[in-house]
């Protein structure tokens, strides 16, 4: 093979390696977009629901039954999948009990609109979930066992017979793909529903959402809870190709933000490319730069991005008034 | 309709409404007129719930509304359309009017409301897939009184429709106000700056002024009141 082909096929191998990884994130980021949309609430405990998220998925799939019942391939997308609803119920009652106390309408006309309070909520959630895991479920990193991870569909050879192939790993473009079917449907959810109407009247003005009869708290739960549960079916597809332990969670939240302001704050689809464009960066930039340095370029990205384009990529300027 | 009584609320330390009783009885228009600070918009947030009440009672149709949480207000049959305009800037024109029938009746009534929406303001029907906060200051106005009515309410509050407005346009919004009272026989308090407009359009009126009612009565009374013409009038 010449020179030329083995470097187009090294690029290949990172583009597709990064779209795949980009539909990921893109995903965990449309779950951190949901909330930051429509509640404006940074929320530090978002990598650490995530990380809640791959122990469901992981105990769905070894403890109850997943594997024998569904066998090593359908059954670690299963747990994935099911990984979202749980973690669904459990931002329902974090956001019932904890952040809805320093959120919401009454805060908003507040001083500093409740900010630092959530700050350190958040934070403390954070702080809480990573040493409770660490206490629960132990410091030993976990994976879930399928031969999904550990096995490839070629595509190629591209030239002539045997030039140029394009080897995807199987648990990733399976994760790739749930992540797309779900950003699709949250996308629905969020255009076409009344309540996902309800909830961007609430992002966009919440006192008047009040006037036309929507219950602001309700709708803020519900973002919460649709948002931590979307970031959890992420965790449970990145666990699939991912080893994890407690602190995991940390890894991902700054990938996470940087994806959700790269998008352009509080834009579903935003979001989605954000993280997508930060998959292609850390894939693509190995091509060139050792791999240590693929969080390096992210920010270098990241950066050129917020100078050229402060309201991020896809951030309207009509924003809110 | 609505009967408040020595209703009292403010921020913080600052007392916005200090006393003040004021009753709306069905299919009356009433015109709540007075200087910047008077407390007029304080009085229609505390009957919306986003102000709380000190002191005082409201009772709407003879329900304790400060009993009943804001965001179950409009369900009742109020609909508020805030200072400002304040319309759902990245939703569409129609997605701003379908926020405003969330209400049961307004789902019930969406077909004929919409109809009539669009009948009063060709321009939303024009413009009806347009981001609102895209729209002028005039159809935002437009686009928050349709979502007001598309509630199907029983009250409508409308709290400074021409603010900021160019007078030209100010005026074709009051017409719409007087059009729509006429047409749908509907409860309206007015608050508003312009008070000779205000008070030539309503049945009765009230004047606010720090925090007190200083004078209550029908259009005419009002209209040939010294104090008023000197003050808001300025003959």
């Amino acid at each position: 093979m010449s020179p030329g082909l083995i470097l187009l096929e090294n690029f290949l191998q990172a583009l597709a390696a990064g779209l795949m990884v980009g539909c990921l994130y893109g995903l965990m980021c449309t779950g951190l977009g949901m909330i930051f949309g429509v509640m404006r609430v940074i929320n530090f405990a978002q990598g650490d629901l995530m990380m809640l998220g791959m122990y469901a998925a992981w105990y769905l799939f070894t403890g109850f039954g997943l594997l024998a019942v569904l066998g090593p391939y359908a059954g670690p997308i299963v747990g994935a999948i099911m990984a979202g609803p749980i973690l669904f119920v459990a931002g329902w009652f974090i956001h019932r009990f904890l952040v809805s106390r320093v959120t919401g309408v009454k805060v908003a006309s507040t001083e500093g609109a409740g900010h630092y309070a959530q700050l350190i909520l958040t934070l403390g959630v954070a702080l809480i979930l990573q040493n409770g895991g660490l206490i629960l479920f132990g410091s030993e990193p976990r994976s879930v066992r399928t031969p999904l991870s550990s096995s490839a569909w070629e595509i190629g050879p591209l030239i002539d017979n045997d030039f140029v192939s394009v080897f995807l790993n199987q648990g990733r473009a399976v994760g790739a793909v749930v992540s797309i079917a779900v950003t699709v449907a949250l996308f629905l959810f969020v255009s076409r529903s009344r309540l996902g109407k309800a909830l961007r009247a609430a992002a966009d003005n919440p006192e008047a959402a009040v006037y036309m009869g929507i219950d602001v708290d309700r709708a803020h739960r519900v973002a919460f809870a649709v948002g931590t549960g979307v970031t959890a079916i992420a965790g449970g597809l990145v666990a699939i190709y991912y080893p994890f332990q407690p602190y995991v969670g940390l890894e991902f939240v700054i990938v996470m933000y940087a994806g959700v302001v790269l998008g352009g704050l509080g834009s579903i689809t935003g979001a989605f490319w954000g993280g997508m464009l930060i998959g292609l960066v850390q894939q693509l930039s190995t091509l060139i730069l050792p791999v240590q340095l693929q969080n390096t370029a992210i920010f270098v990205v990241f950066l050129g991005v917020i100078f050229l384009r402060p309201q991020g990529l896809f951030g309207r300027n009509v924003e809110r008034v | 309709m609505l009967e408040i009584r020595d209703l009292e609320a403010g921020y913080g330390g600052v007392m916005a409404l200090a006393g003040v009783t004021l009753s709306v009885a069905a299919g009356e228009f009433v015109s709540v007129v007075g200087p910047n600070g008077a407390g007029k918009t304080t009085l229609f947030k505390t009957v919306s719930g986003t102000v709380a009440a000190r002191a005082g009672s409201i009772r709407f149709e003879g329900q304790d509304l400060l009993a009943v949480p804001a965001h179950q207000r409009p369900h009742l049959g109020i609909a508020h359309v805030p200072e400002g305009r304040q319309v759902f800037p990245s939703l569409s024109v129609e997605e701003n009017l379908q926020m405003g029938a969330f209400t049961e009746a307004g789902r019930r009534d969406w077909a004929a409301n919409i109809e009539y929406i669009y009948r009063l303001f060709p321009i939303l029907l024009e413009r009806r897939r347009q981001l609102a906060g895209t729209l002028s200051g005039g159809q935002q106005q437009m686009v928050a009184i349709a979502r007001g009515l598309a509630s199907s309410p029983k009250l409508l509050l409308l709290d400074e429709p021409s603010m900021g407005l160019a007078p030209t346009v100010a005026d074709q919004i009051f017409d719409a106000v007087v059009e729509i009272r006429r047409a749908r026989n509907l409860t309206v308090v007015l608050v508003e700056q312009r008070a000779v407009e205000a008070l030539e359009s309503c049945d009765r009126g009230y004047v606010l002024e720090t925090g007190r009612v200083v004078l209550s009565g029908g259009q005419n009374e009002l209209l040939s009141d010294d104090r008023i013409r000197k003050a808001y009038l300025g003959m």
